[in-house]
């Protein structure tokens, strides 16, 4: 019966754990995602350096500001000539520098979502210096809708898996009490106290959990490996997974043992066939 | 003692197991409670442990009231009673002195003082030469010989016997109700259920019939 509840446990917690991991994998390509979010403020032409060095300065004391970088006229061609240079008949029709020079100005964390950048780049529009202030708006938007539509899902998901391995081990728990009815009910009997009665199977279930949460642990650390030798490289932090697990693991098996042995304990009157 | 003041209880459907029950245990008492299969005796027993609780009136029991008892007292509570069953209720995977000792070491005892009380327990109902047996190796009385050990190693003041010899055959239910004569004598009250009269008559001792739930007979 115990390795009954143990396999179940593993099963529940191997599952967690596989969210756990799925989860940071998706905030670690949300956070690539939003690193990229950045404004591009272009300038007027023939700044004098000092002006632009000023303007610089100004930038970085804003709030929200994490980095500016200038970008001169001559690296703007450079970055552009990189860009197209499998259309060399392009090259060749750009005789001059069209383009500005600008700033690519880096937003802090918190600060990248749409009407953050909004507010950040409309106070960016007042300087003079600049003939126009972009951060592609639209991108943006969508990438802070799938991010929103993505932490319901992946929040709703947690919530349901949590549920449903706490009511599943509780129910499989609850299978090794009954099997142990009779000393919960002779507890009872010769006036043991809840807790005294409690604290074997709680104490039982902590463990059980806490071997179930190592070997799930440890197959989601061999599927990693797996994984990163022969397909894809996930991100998988160690301490937060193998900790997280087993963090669960005990709770779980704290939680679900206090809910079997509490429900039959109190189910429980003293069994007789006389009335 | 024991008081039951106006009791009634009620099951499924308004039916009465119980009604208008007064009854006063004192100390030393020897009580049968008799009656047919159902009239009865063991929701009475249920009360006075409070495994149950009344619809209509007080059950006190050595200071512990129905009305007011918390369900954490109510372990003290059983602590004071000894109470035997039918079907022994003994701990197959324990030998007679450990299921014995069980009833000391949930509340914490230990060491020489527990073996002490077990022993004398065991030594008053005759089984101490058994102890190191296992329950399905002993015959009926002397299962009920051991949980008679087991309710009586915490020195109770009251022994509720349900059914105690329904299991038995009658020699050995004669040796049961010997003992808890003995028991008695030491001064422990007993209240014992059964449904054959024959027995408590022969035997001796006040008795109170249960009839559909009322006290027909004192």
């Amino acid at each position: 019966m115990t390795f009954i509840a143990i396999g179940i446990m593993f099963f529940s917690l191997f599952l967690l754990g596989a969210f756990l991991w799925g989860t940071f994998n998706l905030f670690g390509v949300i956070n690539l995602a939003r690193e990229k979010v950045e404004i591009n403020a272009f300038l007027r032409e023939n700044l004098p350096q000092k002006q632009v060095e000023e303007l610089s300065e100004k930038l970085m004391s804003m709030v929200g500001v994490e980095r500016v970088e200038y970008v001169s006229k001559e690296e703007a061609l450079g970055k552009f000539q990189e860009e197209i240079k499998d259309a060399p008949s392009l090259i060749e029709a750009v005789k001059t520098n069209p383009l500005p020079a600008s700033f690519s100005i880096k937003l802090k964390d918190g600060f990248t979502s749409p009407e953050k950048v909004e507010e950040v780049s409309s106070k960016i529009k007042i300087f003079d210096e600049f003939i126009a202030v972009e951060y592609g708006e639209s991108w943006i938007k969508r990438l802070d809708r799938v991010v929103k539509i993505l932490f319901l899902f992946d929040m709703l998901l947690g919530i349901v898996i949590s549920f449903a391995s706490v009511f599943v081990v509780s129910n499989t728990i609850r299978l090794t009490v009954l099997a142990r009815k009779r000393t919960i009910e002779v507890m009872k009997l010769v006036g043991a106290t809840e807790k005294t009665i409690h604290a074997p199977f709680i104490l039982a279930g902590a463990i059980e959990g806490g071997i179930a949460a190592a070997l799930s642990g440890g197959l989601l650390y061999l599927i990693y490996q797996i994984s990163s030798k022969f397909f894809v490289e996930f991100y998988f932090p160690h301490d937060y997974i193998i900790a997280g697990t087993i963090f669960f693991g005990v709770i779980l098996g704290i939680i679900g043992s206090k809910l079997a042995v509490k429900t039959t304990s109190k189910e429980m009157k003293f069994e007789s066939p006389n009335v | 003692m024991i008081e039951i003041r106006n009791v009634s209880k009620k099951f499924k459907k308004g039916w009465y197991a119980l009604k208008n029950i007064d009854l006063s245990i004192a100390k030393g008492d020897f009580l049968f409670l008799t009656g047919q299969t159902g009239c009865g005796k063991t929701t009475l027993l249920r009360l006075i442990y409070m495994d149950i609780f009344p619809d209509e009136g007080e059950v006190a029991v050595a200071g512990f009231l129905s009305t007011t008892i918390k369900e954490e007292e109510i372990p003290f509570l059983r602590r004071r009673i000894g109470i035997i069953f039918q079907d022994f209720k003994l701990l197959r995977d324990k030998t007679v002195y450990e299921n014995v000792a069980f009833a000391l070491e949930v509340t914490g005892q230990s060491g020489r003082k527990m073996r002490e009380k077990v022993m004398k327990a065991l030594t008053l109902v005759g089984l101490s030469h058994k102890r190191n047996d296992f329950p399905y190796t002993l015959s009926g009385g002397e299962q009920q010989k051991t949980a008679i050990a087991r309710a009586l190693v915490r020195e109770p003041f009251i022994l509720l016997a349900d059914e105690p010899t329904g299991n038995i055959d009658p020699e050995g239910s004669e040796e049961i109700i010997r003992i808890l004569q003995d028991v008695n004598t030491a001064g422990t009250a007993v209240l014992m259920a059964t449904h054959d009269v024959d027995l408590a008559k022969r035997m001796g001792g006040k008795f109170l019939q249960l009839e559909q739930g009322q006290i027909k007979k004192k």
